[in-house]
């Protein structure tokens, strides 16, 4: 499945806040969508799902147009957004909040799906899994980003979107959630990652797009970006990166990290 | 009063012993209660689906009763079906209602103005009750017969089990549907997060939409079954809205067990008060309770929602800025209107239309200073006609029984309402939003059920006559002109005032409060202080003016000052403009002149204020004299980008 997003404008009010964005997700790719605060990654991730119309543009999901469509008749069609914030339903319970995250294909689903993707985000989050019957409020930050992140995954989304996952966590948590972030590629679903750290969104993202004042102004595979001397000055800034640990996958990772890390020849 | 209508009759027999007679009245106020739970159940749904109290509840109320009267005593269908019939229609209307205008309402406007909106579709649907049932009483043929059952001496009329039986249907399928089905879910879903239950899929509309016509059937089904042992009218709808709200007030917002319990609290409390102390501060004693309560726990007995961490809401804040018109426009526009005003007599021709004008001016000095509260700092007063009910009554009374001179009267008036305004900040100054508002409309009930009550001093609901004109040190100001100019040059010192007080530090530190009383704390402002000060003002200038009302009719009853008047002076302000002193001006000649031009309206008056309410939030919420002052705004600055 591919995302494609072509001359798109969307704001607030009376202003466009991104102007004339061009980009594209494909089937198995993570993309990551870095600028600054404020730059309009969140208005952009918003747009795609939904919550904000597109005044101009053309949004796609393998062709088919979708920028008309409900919020709702785009999480049916698989286009799911784990919103910044976390923004779990707070006194709901852990196990009703991942219900609802089913809730758009509750008519087509079996119960046996809905009970199989359960069981799935309980591997995927252990930490959870002993805390299933308490209201959401009670979790703490991290266990609410895994929260937020497993009820997005039991709409069975095929395009994922994650709008700042990492905001508000301690470090160790951050580099958890992106490595758990990096697993959930495959099976043909593709990521698109708008996040302030772009150290390490560029680190586990195949393609980037740099977000500035409302439009795209630099993209490239994750490689590239890192390696590029701008991005590096504006976004990476000086500091010690987090390590990601063992693994075939965070082997890879790590290996990334430690060419952010050396200086460019 | 409503409330003497909407109360249960109690047929207890006076002659049995003790005992009986407590268990009589406590029956009768389980069956009073058991009305209360329900619609309770209707405002906690709408509340738990949107986060907004919906004050139109008690109207469905009688609407659904309204249509069964006509479906079974009028047209004389079987009783199952006329039931059916009602229901069908309550929810038709229930649906087209909240389709048009709370749906919408839900997703642009701050929880207060929804509130005080829902009011307006309380007196919008009082409206249609009105143009389609007219004024008199109504009350239904009891399901099962007039002979109550009779058990160890007690009896109970049979359609007390009616009441009882469906009360506890409608919380056993409340109950069922939300916490046992995908949609009661979904709905609950929209009630923690309506942005992230939009992630979700959920068509968050139409559970608002689902909710709201939900809540109206179940109301209309209370209403079917208790209508055949109360009496209802028109406007009974307020009372039922009003005991409601107290009863999910007192129970916890939200909370479906406490609202049942808060119902039959109040409800048995309630008959125990009208059995035992008097009938007339039945009310009274019941709105004592429920301040006793948010006194002691302000989010009432259970409180639905845990303590959250503010950091996973979404709370979606949306403001108006404070529109005027700046420099020299205000000037030159302050000195056109104030000629005019002064000119406007000698133009006119001499009859109604000055008296009406009168009315207009005194009533205005009232919705001065409730812009002030609500305008500038931000506080909902659902009650605010009571402050003219103690400045009023007092002022008469002492003029009329005691003969004190007027200006004394207004006085000791003004002084005893800053006085009650004090006491109510006791309850109120840790309340906010929907509590706010709670307290105020028990305030304003209070009020009623003391001017209805103390019969000795008030003349009771017939009311007081015989009070003079005003006149200080022996002129009167006994002709409509007099009084003309009287209200006239107060109104100029009045707004000149104000308009100078608001733009200075004091008007700033009150527009912090109403936009975000938690940064305005931060930044070194003292909330509590300010409110205070806004109240006292806004008690003070509707004591003056209930004063004035009385000396101006000669004649002062419960109702020219009770809660209807209050949701009236919102209407008023909401109608010419929040926030800009001089707009409510605006809105007051609207609903006072327009009946009394057109005397055949006044069939549709009660209609027309709700509408003009509701459709002003929706499409006008800078109100008349905003949109009129920020179009004026741009005329100027494109002149000025001309130049």
């Amino acid at each position: 499945m591919t995302l494609a997003l072509q001359g798109v404008c969307a704001g607030y009010g009376t202003g466009d806040v991104i102007h004339d964005i061009e980009l594209t997700v494909g089937a198995g790719e993570i993309v990551a969508l870095v600028g600054a605060n404020g730059a309009g990654k969140s208005t952009l991730v918003k747009t795609i799902s939904g919550l904000i119309p597109a005044r101009r543009g053309a949004i796609s999901l393998d062709g088919a147009r979708i920028d008309r469509d409900s919020a709702r008749a785009r999480v049916r069609l698989g286009v799911v957004q784990v919103p910044e914030g976390r923004q779990v339903f707070a006194g709901l319970s852990v196990r009703e909040n991942l219900r609802l995250g089913a809730y758009a294909r509750t008519r087509d689903a079996a119960p046996a799906q809905f009970a199989d993707s359960m069981t799935a985000v309980g591997a995927l989050f252990p930490a959870l899994v002993p805390r299933f019957d308490e209201p959401a409020a009670n979790l703490s930050g991290g266990q609410q980003q895994m929260l937020a992140i497993g009820r997005g995954l039991m709409a069975n989304p095929r395009m994922l979107i994650l709008d700042e996952p990492s905001l508000g966590l301690a470090p160790v948590l951050v580099a958890e959630i992106f490595r758990l972030i990096a697993s959930l590629r495959g099976e043909g679903r593709g990521i698109l990652l708008s996040e302030q750290n772009a150290r390490l969104s560029l680190a586990i993202a195949d393609r980037a797009y740099v977000v500035e004042n409302g439009r795209i102004a630099l993209s490239g595979t994750g490689q590239e970006l890192l390696n590029n001397p701008e991005v590096a000055a504006r976004y990476l800034g000086v500091g010690k990166g987090v390590s990601v640990t063992e693994g075939g996958e965070q082997a890879r990772l790590t290996a990334r990290l430690k060419t952010i890390l050396t200086p460019s020849p | 009063m409503a409330g003497e209508t909407g109360g249960i009759k109690n047929d207890g027999d006076r002659g049995t012993g003790d005992v009986i007679q407590a268990i009589q009245i406590v029956i009768g106020g389980l069956l009073q209660g058991a009305v209360f739970a329900v619609l309770a159940l209707g405002f906690s749904l709408v509340y738990r689906v949107t986060g907004v109290i919906n004050l139109s509840q008690g109207a469905f109320c009688v609407l659904g009763a309204l249509l069964m009267y006509t479906f079974q005593v009028s047209w004389g269908l079987p009783v199952a079906v006329a039931m059916l019939c009602a229901v069908l229609s309550t929810l038709a209307f229930g649906l087209v209602i909240g389709y048009t205008t709370f749906v919408p309402a839900v997703s642009r406007l701050p929880v207060s103005s929804i509130l005080v909106m829902t009011g307006g579709l309380l007196t919008l649907i009082q409206g249609v009750l009105l143009i389609g049932w007219s004024s008199q009483p109504y009350a239904l043929p009891p399901i099962s017969g007039e002979a109550p059952v009779q058990m160890l001496g007690i009896r109970v009329p049979t359609q007390g089990f009616w009441i009882v039986g469906t009360a506890a249907l409608i919380i056993l399928g409340l109950w069922y549907l939300l916490a046992r089905t995908g949609i009661g879910l979904a709905l609950r879903a929209c009630a923690e997060n309506r942005m992230a239950a939009r992630l979700m899929g959920i068509d968050v509309p139409l559970m608002t939409l689902f909710a709201f016509a939900l809540a109206a059937v179940i109301a209309g089904l209370g209403g079917i079954a208790v209508a055949p042992i109360t009496s209802l009218e028109f406007d009974t709808g307020g009372f039922f809205t009003n005991f409601g709200f107290i009863s999910v007030a007192i129970g916890g917002l939200g909370a479906f067990a406490g609202s049942v319990v808060g119902g039959f609290l109040l409800g048995v409390s309630e008959q125990l008060a009208a059995g035992y102390v008097s009938s007339l501060f039945a009310n009274g004693l019941a709105l004592a309770l429920l301040l006793a309560v948010l006194l002691w726990r302000p989010n009432g007995l259970f409180s639905a929602a845990p303590a959250r961490r503010q950091d996973v809401r979404d709370e979606q804040r949306i403001h108006r800025p404070i529109v005027r018109i700046e420099g020299w426009g205000g000037v030159a526009f302050a000195i056109l209107a104030s000629a005019f005003v002064l000119v406007l007599p000698m133009v006119l021709p001499p009859g109604g239309i000055l008296n009406s004008l009168v009315i207009t001016g005194i009533l205005f000095i009232a919705v001065l200073g409730l812009d002030v509260l609500m305008g500038f700092a931000g506080q909902v007063s659902l009650g605010h006609a009571g402050f003219m009910a103690i400045g009023g009554y007092a002022a008469a009374v002492l003029a009329t029984t005691y003969h004190w001179p007027p200006l004394a009267g207004i006085g000791a008036g003004m002084l005893l309402a800053l006085l009650c305004a004090l006491g109510l900040s006791l309850v109120t100054a840790r309340l906010r939003g929907h509590f706010l508002a709670l307290a105020t409309l028990a305030f304003g009930l209070v009020v009623d059920s003391l001017t209805v009550g103390l019969t000795n001093l008030t003349g009771g609901p017939s009311g007081l006559v015989g009070i003079p004109s005003f006149s200080v040190a022996g002129y009167s100001f006994g002709t409509a002109t007099r009084m003309y100019y009287l209200v006239a040059v107060l109104i100029i010192v009045l707004v000149a005032m104000l308009q100078g007080a608001m733009r200075s530090g004091f008007g700033r530190a009150l527009q912090a409060v109403r936009t975000d009383e938690t940064a305005a704390a931060a930044l070194g402002v003292d909330v509590a202080r300010y409110k205070l000060a806004a109240l006292c003002i806004a008690s003070m200038l509707a004591a003056l003016s209930g004063s004035l009302y009385a000396f101006d009719f000669h004649f002062l009853s419960p109702d020219m000052v009770g809660t209807t008047r209050s949701f009236e002076m919102i209407a008023m302000l909401v109608a010419g403009g929040e926030g800009t002193l001089i707009g409510p001006l605006l809105g007051v000649a609207l609903v006072t002149l327009v009946p009394t031009l057109f005397q055949p309206f006044a069939l549709y008056k009660t209609f027309a204020e709700g509408l003009v309410l509701v459709l002003c939030f929706l499409w006008l919420p800078e109100g008349m004299f905003g949109a009129a002052a920020v179009w004026f705004g741009r005329l100027i600055r494109r002149r000025g980008a001309v130049r």
